[in-house]
């Protein structure tokens, strides 16, 4: 005998954001975050070819808005090690970004960036080191693209890196994006080297108040 | 010189390998070697990369509550979070939620009671108590509460702390004894739960593995 209680909210969604007026809930808004993340999404990629030496590809970005603790299970990573350079924007609103790497791919990047011979002789100093700066590089010109689009000033905290399982890191961003609303809008991309072998997401929660003031001043850049 | 072989302090047989079979000491003999496969544990009772014993796993996603008597392992990752496990002992039965805040009335929108502590505690002893009719002996063990990014603004906030508090107050309040519980840090943990033993294996983002 087995008896399985889950939280289908996903079918409550509608009445959710129905009861909130929220400005992000229709599709012009959600295409202006998308295309506002894509702009950043590409600078990103150019400065990490720079860092490189080598084209480096993006996939088309999306934009998702689920209930937050919905995610993990969207992904479908929950054991996978994960090294996280974690970014607090703040400023006119907060915002967190998130650049995750799976562990190995983060030493082979790691080991890149370095001049190591190879992954395995990584001193795992500089190795933290070059995550973090690499993080620092990718979220950095993401918000470049993003202050220059849109004239939000937003001032990054220093990056901190953490590895640990998938699920573990996503889920204070979670706890902290329930605490704010019922709906979190999470932006990601992936990005690829040309032989395929390295690819990492960028993943965005953006507070409602950032949403606000970046449809804000979108609009008015359209016009 | 012939090496008398190591005797640890005590060890715990996770795998299920029936060590009356495989004499300890006989190095002689040809199942000897098979006897590597029960984990020498410390005195912490913690070991690295030790493999885990084979058992069917269920994942108990996040806000997500299950309750199992088949024999498997319920299994959920947490952070921030908390795993509560409780296990009925008479009917070798158990359950897993997985909440993610301390309390209800945080939020404007209380449409989804597994999220809290206050709420989600309730609803799984209810369940075990409803399954198990009169003949129900449950116990608790929680795991997670961590603190994943230290130096963060708003873990002043120190919802882990939160968490964890809630869930025994929230234990307490149903009359359910704590028995174990590992909590804290800064590490996320697998959690994985055996519902027939009751015991909690807890793996940390450092791979060390603890058994509660």
């Amino acid at each position: 005998m087995t008896e399985n209680i889950t939280d289908h909210s996903a079918s409550k969604t509608k009445s959710v954001t129905e009861t909130d007026a929220w400005t992000a809930d229709n599709d012009v808004d959600l295409g202006i975050l998308l295309e506002l993340g894509s702009i950043g999404a590409g600078n990103a990629a150019t400065s990490l070819s720079e860092i490189f030496q080598e084209p480096i590809l993006i996939e088309v970005p999306k934009i998702h808005t689920l209930p937050p603790h919905l995610v993990p299970k969207f992904y479908q990573k929950h054991d996978v090690p994960t090294t996280a350079v974690y970014m607090q924007l703040r400023g006119e609103a907060d915002c967190d970004m998130l650049l995750l790497f799976e562990v190995e791919e983060a030493k082979k990047i790691a080991a890149m960036m370095i001049r190591a011979p190879s992954p395995e002789d990584n001193d795992p100093e500089m190795e933290a080191s070059a995550i973090q700066e690499l993080g620092n590089i990718v979220i950095g010109s993401f918000l470049t693209a993003l202050s220059d689009f849109t004239g939000v000033n937003l001032i990054p905290n220093p990056p901190q890196r953490v590895v640990d399982s998938f699920d573990a890191i996503l889920d204070s961003f979670l706890i902290k994006q329930l605490l704010a609303s019922d709906i979190a809008i999470v932006f990601d991309t992936y990005f690829k080297r040309a032989d395929g072998n390295i690819s990492g997401i960028l993943m965005m929660f953006p507070s409602r108040q950032l949403q606000d003031v970046l449809i804000e001043k979108a609009k008015n850049w359209v016009r | 010189m012939l090496i008398p072989p190591f005797q640890p302090l005590f060890s715990i047989n996770t795998l299920g390998v029936n060590l009356a079979k495989f004499p300890q000491n006989s190095a002689n003999s040809p199942e000897a070697t098979k006897t590597d496969l029960t984990p020498q544990l410390s005195p912490f009772m913690v070991f690295q990369n030790q493999p885990a014993p084979h058992i069917e796993e269920v994942r108990v996603n996040m806000a997500e509550m299950k309750v199992e008597d088949r024999p498997v392992a319920l299994v959920t990752n947490v952070g921030s979070c908390v795993a509560v496990c409780i296990h009925d002992s008479n009917n070798k039965r158990g359950g897993l939620a997985h909440i993610m805040l301390p309390s209800s009335s945080v939020t404007r929108n209380k449409s989804f009671p597994l999220k809290y502590a206050d709420t989600a505690v309730p609803a799984l002893t209810g369940a075990l108590r409803k399954l198990g009719k009169s003949s129900v002996a449950l116990s608790a063990k929680t795991v997670g509460g961590a603190n994943m990014f230290p130096n963060m603004r708003f873990i002043t906030l120190n919802i882990g702390e939160k968490n964890v508090e809630a869930v025994k107050q929230a234990l307490a309040a149903e009359g359910v004894r704590l028995l174990a519980e590992d909590v804290g840090g800064n590490c996320g943990r697998r959690v994985s739960f055996n519902v027939v033993d009751g015991s909690v294996r807890v793996r940390n983002g450092r791979r060390e593995v603890k058994i509660i």
